[in-house]
C-alpha cells in the first residue's frame, strides 16, 4: 500500500469537513449535515479498517506514523464520533443557530485526535492537540441558555489553554535536552539523557496537557463543571472521543522514556485521581456531573495501567479505553435522551425511567454496570486487565486502593440505579426515542457485553498495539 | 462437549429466550423457568450418578482457550465436592422457581435475574480457571440487589445496599489476591489445576491466604462480618432468600475451600487456629441472637450464621487435619445440607407471609390449628436445623463437633452448648407461633393452607432431607475421596 493511502482516514474527514463547511455557508438544512458527518465517519472508520495492520510513514520521515498502534486508536476515536453524531440528530440544549456548525466542529476535534495518536515529532503533536481542542472550546459555549454554560466553558477553555501552554513549555525542555523534536532521536539519545533533571521536569510539563484531556488530577477542575452544564452532545463527546486520544498518546510518551522515573509520578496521580473522583462522585446531585468524577476516577484507573510502563499495562489501558469509550456512551445516551428538554439531567429525573422507557432504562443499567465493574461487562475483565498489570510489577498495595476504590464507587452508581429501576416516575410520559437512537442503544449495550464476555480478539488487537509502542 | 457445559447452557438459554419473550407472557415466562429448572435437575442427577466417586479426580473436564497471552481458558470439570453442590443450586432453583409461582409483579425481570444468578452460581462450581471463578462468582453476587430492591420488603433501601457494599468490599480482597496468585505463580495461566501442582512460597501463602478467606468469608457469612447476611435475608422475597442462604452463602465457603485451600494450603494451616476461633464465635453467637429474635426471618437468617459457622470451622479444622476426613466431609455435607434446609425454611415462611402479610413470631399464637400443613413442613425443617437425627443436618454437625472435640477440646464443648441454644431458639419459635393459643385473626386462613401444586417444592425439599438423613452414604461416599485427596496437601 502507497504511504500516502495509509492517510486515507484523516482525509475521509478532511474532505467531509469541507463539505459541512459549504453546508453552513449556504445554510442546508440540519438533517443533510448531519447525514453528512454520519457518512464521513463511517467512511473514516472503513479506511481505518482498511489500513489495519499497515505501517508506515505518509509524510517525511519520522513526523507521523501510522501503525498498528496508532490504527487501534483511531479505530476507537472513529468508533466514538461516529456514536456520538448518531446520537445528535436532534441536539436540543445546543444554540439553534450553531446547528449547522456542530458537526463540523466535531469532525475536526476528531481529526485532531487522530492526528495526535499518529504524531512522533513534538511540532506535529503539538498543532493536533490544537487542531483538537478548538473546535471543542467552541462547541462547549454553544448552549442555547448562555448563561448555564458560560462559567464552565470559560473554565474549560482557560485551563485548556493554560495546561497547553504549560505542555508547549515543557516540550522546548526536551528540545533542549535532545536538541530534537523527533521521538525516534530522543529514544536514541535517551540511554546517554536518563540522569538530567531537566528532561525529568520537560516530561512532567508535557504530561500536563494530555492529562488534562483526560481529565484526571491536577488538571480535572474543568470536568465536573463543564459536564454539568455544557450540551449533552458535546460533554458525550468529551467524555468518550476525548479520553481516548489522551490515553492513546499517555501510552505513547510513556512508552518512549521507558524509565525514566515517570511511572511513579503517575501513580500518585493515579491514586490522586480515584480516590478524589469516587468520594467526590459520592455526594453528587446532579447525575452529568456525577459522570464527570466517575470520570476522574476512571482516569485513574487507566493510569494504574500506564504507570507500570510495561506491555501487559499499555495493552490493558488501551483496552479499557475501548470499553471505556462504550460503557460511557451508553450512559450518555441515556442523558441525551431523558435530558432533551432539560438543561441539566438530576439523579432524580431518572426516576421512573423503567416505566417512561424500558430500553433506556436497560441501556443505563448496563452502562453502570460497566463502569462499577461488574460482569459480563467489559467494565469487569477490563479491570481485571489493568490490575493485572499492576500485580505484575508487585503493586499489591496500590491494586488493593484501586480495588477498595470500586467498592466506593459501587455505592453512588447504584443510587443513580436505584433511581431508574425502584422509583415511580414523577410525570410517567414516555421518553420518545427515534429508531435510530434505538439501534445505537442497542448496539452500545450488545458491545459492552460481547467485549466483556469474548475479549479474546479485543484483547490480541490491544496487545498488538501495545507491542507497536516499542 | 462435556455435561457441566450442559448443565451450564441450560440456565443460559433459559436467559436468551427470557429476555426475547414480552413482558406480559406471564405463564409462558413460568412454565419456561420451570422446565429449565427441571432440565437442571435432571442433568445434576444424572452428574450426581454419573461422577465416579471412587476416584475422587477431577472429572467431566472441557477446556477451551479464552484469552490468549494471558493465560484465561474457559476450563469446567467437578470433583465430589462440586458434585453435590450443583445439585443443591438445581434443586434449589427449581423449588425456587415454584416457590414464587405467583408472583405478580414485573415477572419477567424478576425470573431475568434469578435465571441470571442461576448462571453464576452454577459457574463458580465447575469453574477450574481463576478468572472464570471469579467471573461467575460476581455474576451471581450481582443480582441480588436489584431482587431485594424491587421485590423485597420491610428495610429494603438498607439491606440491598448494605449487602452489595459487604460483598463487593469482599471482592475488592480478592481481586489483589487472586491475581496476586497468578503472578507469584508465574506460569501464565489462570488454571486451577496447574497453579494447585505449583508450590508457592510459604510466605507468601500466609500473606495472601487471609485475603482469599476474608473476601469468600464475607459471603459465607463469617463472623464479624455476617451483619449483611440477616438484613438480607429479611428483605429479600422467598426465592431469592432460599437462593441466597441455600446456594449463595455456599459460594464463598466453596471459595475458601477450592481456592485458598486448595492453592495455599501452608497459609490455611497458619490461619486455621484464628479463624477457627472466629467460626466457633459464629456458632454460639449466631444462635444466641436468634434467641432474641420477633420476626421468623431475622430466626433463620441468624441461624444460617450460626450453621454457615459449623461450615467455616469445618473447613479449618480439616487444614489442621487432626481428626481425619471427618471435618472436611461434615463441611462439604453441611454446606448441602443447610442450602436444602433454608430452602425449606424460606420457602415456606415465604408462604405464611404472602398469607398472613406478617412475620413477627408473636401475631402468630397457634398457627399450628390453622395451618397445619405449612407449620409442619416449617417444623421438619426447624428439628433438621436443630440436629435431629434422622434428618440431614445431623450427620455433618455430629462430624465437625467430632472433629472438634479431637482437634480444639474447649471449642467442642463450646459448640456443643451452641447446639443446645439452636434447639432453644428453633422451639421458642415453635411454641410462640404455632402452638400457642390460636390467634383469631388467622382463621381466616384455614381455607388457604397449603395444596396440591404448591405442597411439590415443599415436598420435594423434605423428602432430600430426610434420603440424606436416613443415608448418609449416598453423600459421604461421593465426597470422601475428594476429602482424602485434599487433606493430602496439609
Amino acid at each position: 500500500m502507497s504511504d500516502a493511502l495509509l492517510f486515507a482516514p484523516e482525509i475521509a474527514l478532511i474532505a467531509t469537513g469541507l463539505l459541512l463547511f459549504f453546508c453552513s455557508v449556504f445554510e442546508t438544512s440540519y438533517r443533510t449535515a448531519w447525514l453528512l458527518a454520519l457518512l464521513g465517519g463511517a467512511l473514516s472508520l472503513a479506511a481505518v479498517f482498511w489500513t489495519f495492520g499497515s505501517t508506515g510513514e505518509p509524510f517525511a520521515p519520522g513526523i507521523y506514523r501510522v501503525d498498528f498502534f496508532s490504527q487501534f486508536a483511531k479505530m476507537a476515536l472513529a468508533l466514538g464520533y461516529l456514536l456520538v453524531v448518531a446520537i445528535s440528530y436532534s441536539p436540543q440544549t445546543l444554540n439553534k443557530s450553531a446547528w449547522l456548525e456542530f458537526p463540523m466542529l466535531l469532525l475536526f476535534a476528531t481529526l485532531g485526535t487522530m492526528m495526535m495518536v499518529s504524531a512522533t515529532e513534538l511540532l506535529t503533536l503539538y498543532i493536533a492537540m490544537e487542531l483538537a481542542a478548538y473546535p471543542l472550546y467552541i462547541a462547549v459555549a454553544l448552549h442555547r441558555n448562555p448563561e448555564s454554560s458560560g462559567e464552565s466553558s470559560t473554565k474549560y477553555m482557560l485551563q485548556g489553554m493554560i495546561t497547553s501552554a504549560i505542555s508547549l513549555y515543557g516540550m522546548s525542555f526536551l528540545y533542549g535536552v535532545f536538541g530534537s523534536t523527533y521521538f525516534s532521536e530522543f529514544a536514541r539519545q535517551l540511554p546517554a539523557a536518563a540522569g538530567q533533571p531537566l528532561l525529568w521536569v520537560g516530561l512532567v510539563l508535557l504530561l500536563a496537557g494530555f492529562l488534562f484531556k483526560l481529565g484526571s488530577f491536577p488538571f480535572h477542575f474543568w470536568a465536573p463543571d463543564t459536564y454539568q452544564t455544557a450540551p449533552h452532545e458535546v460533554v458525550t463527546y468529551l467524555a468518550t472521543v476525548s479520553k481516548v486520544a489522551a490515553i492513546a498518546l499517555l501510552c505513547r510518551l510513556v512508552a518512549l522514556m521507558g524509565d525514566a522515573q515517570m511511572p511513579e509520578v503517575l501513580m500518585w496521580m493515579s491514586i490522586a485521581a480515584m480516590t478524589l473522583g469516587n468520594f467526590a462522585a459520592l455526594v453528587q446531585k446532579d447525575f452529568k456531573r456525577l459522570l464527570g468524577y466517575s470520570a476522574v476516577a476512571h482516569a485513574g484507573y487507566i493510569l494504574l495501567g500506564i504507570q507500570t510502563g510495561a506491555i501487559l499495562g499499555f495493552s490493558s489501558a488501551l483496552f479499557y479505553a475501548l470499553g471505556y469509550l462504550i460503557m460511557s456512551f451508553a450512559c450518555f445516551l441515556v442523558v441525551c435522551e431523558v435530558g432533551r428538554n432539560s438543561d441539566s439531567v438530576s439523579v432524580d429525573s431518572l426516576k421512573g425511567l423503567h416505566q417512561r422507557s424500558p430500553l433506556l432504562a436497560a441501556t443505563l443499567m448496563v452502562g453502570l454496570f460497566g463502569l462499577i465493574g461488574l460482569p459480563p461487562t467489559v467494565g469487569f475483565i477490563g479491570k481485571w486487565f489493568l490490575f493485572s498489570a499492576a500485580l505484575e510489577q508487585g503493586q499489591f498495595g496500590l491494586v488493593l486502593v484501586a480495588a477498595i476504590n470500586s467498592v466506593v464507587a459501587l455505592y453512588y452508581y447504584l443510587l443513580v440505579l436505584r433511581a431508574a429501576y425502584l422509583e415511580d416516575a414523577a410525570d410517567a410520559t414516555a421518553v420518545e426515542i427515534g429508531p435510530f437512537v434505538r439501534l445505537t442503544a442497542l448496539a452500545s449495550m450488545a458491545i459492552v457485553v460481547v467485549l466483556g464476555i469474548f475479549p479474546g480478539p479485543f484483547w490480541a488487537m490491544a496487545e498488538r498495539a501495545a507491542r507497536a509502542l516499542r | 462437549m462435556s455435561i457441566l457445559s450442559y448443565i451450564l447452557l441450560v440456565p443460559i438459554i433459559t436467559l436468551g429466550i427470557l429476555l426475547l419473550l414480552p413482558a406480559n407472557a406471564v405463564r409462558a415466562i413460568r412454565w419456561l423457568c420451570a422446565l429449565s429448572g427441571l432440565a437442571a435437575c435432571a442433568l445434576s442427577l444424572e452428574l450426581f450418578f454419573l461422577y465416579d466417586s471412587a476416584a475422587g479426580t477431577v472429572q467431566f473436564e472441557e477446556i477451551i482457550p479464552w484469552v490468549q497471552g494471558v493465560g484465561i481458558n474457559y476450563h469446567v470439570g467437578v470433583d465430589g465436592f462440586s458434585t453435590v453442590l450443583i445439585l443443591l443450586n438445581s434443586l434449589v432453583y427449581f423449588t425456587g422457581v415454584l416457590t414464587m409461582w405467583d408472583l405478580e409483579k414485573r415477572v419477567k425481570e424478576y425470573f431475568v435475574f434469578m435465571v441470571l444468578l442461576v448462571i453464576g452460581v452454577y459457574g463458580v462450581f465447575m469453574s477450574l480457571d481463576l478468572f472464570f471463578f471469579f467471573f461467575f462468582y460476581e455474576i451471581a453476587v450481582v443480582p441480588m440487589y436489584p431482587l431485594i430492591l424491587i421485590w423485597g420488603s420491610g428495610n429494603k433501601d438498607y439491606a440491598a445496599m448494605k449487602l452489595m457494599v459487604f460483598l463487593l468490599a469482599g471482592s475488592a480482597l480478592l481481586f489483589p489476591g487472586l491475581l496476586a496468585i497468578y503472578h507469584e505463580a508465574g506460569l501464565h495461566s489462570f488454571d486451577m489445576v496447574a497453579l494447585a501442582a505449583h508450590s508457592f512460597d510459604p510466605e507468601f501463602q500466609v500473606f495472601c491466604y487471609p485475603f482469599i478467606y476474608l473476601g469468600f468469608g464475607v459471603l459465607a457469612g463469617m463472623f464479624p462480618f455476617h451483619s449483611w447476611s440477616p438484613t438480607g435475608h429479611v428483605a429479600a422475597p422467598a426465592a431469592v432468600s432460599m437462593l441466597h442462604a441455600g446456594v449463595l452463602m455456599k459460594l464463598g465457603a466453596f471459595g475458601v475451600l477450592a481456592v485458598g485451600m486448595r492453592l495455599l494450603p501452608e497459609g490455611a494451616v497458619f490461619w486455621a487456629p484464628t479463624f477457627s476461633v472466629l467460626a466457633a464465635i459464629g456458632i454460639i453467637y449466631g444462635a444466641f441472637v436468634a434467641m432474641r429474635q420477633s420476626d421468623f426471618k431475622f430466626v433463620i437468617g441468624f441461624s444460617s450464621v450460626s450453621h454457615m459457622g459449623v461450615v467455616l470451622l469445618g473447613l479449618n479444622l480439616a487444614a489442621l487435619n487432626k481428626a481425619g476426613a471427618d471435618a472436611l466431609n461434615g463441611a462439604v455435607f453441611q454446606m448441602f445440607a443447610h442450602g436444602i434446609m433454608t430452602a425449606l425454611f424460606f420457602s415456606t415462611v415465604g408462604f405464611i407471609y404472602d398469607r398472613a402479610h406478617s412475620k413477627t413470631l408473636a401475631d402468630f399464637g397457634g398457627l399450628g390449628s390453622q395451618m397445619p400443613r405449612a407449620v409442619s413442613i416449617f417444623i421438619i425443617a426447624g428439628l433438621c436445623g436443630a440436629g435431629l437425627p434422622g434428618l440431614a443436618s445431623f450427620w455433618p454437625e455430629l462430624l465437625v463437633f467430632l472433629a472438634a472435640l479431637n482437634t480444639y477440646p474447649i471449642i467442642g464443648v463450646a459448640i456443643i452448648g451452641g447446639l443446645v441454644l439452636t434447639a432453644i431458639y428453633i422451639l421458642r419459635v415453635f411454641a410462640l407461633a404455632f402452638y400457642g393459643p390460636p390467634n383469631p385473626r388467622w382463621d381466616g386462613l384455614r381455607e388457604q393452607d397449603m395444596r396440591g401444586f404448591q405442597l411439590l417444592p415443599r415436598v420435594l425439599l423434605v423428602a432430600v432431607l430426610f434420603f440424606f438423613g436416613f443415608y448418609p452414604n449416598a453423600m459421604l461416599n461421593t465426597i470422601n475421596q475428594t476429602t482424602v485427596a485434599l487433606l493430602g496437601r496439609f
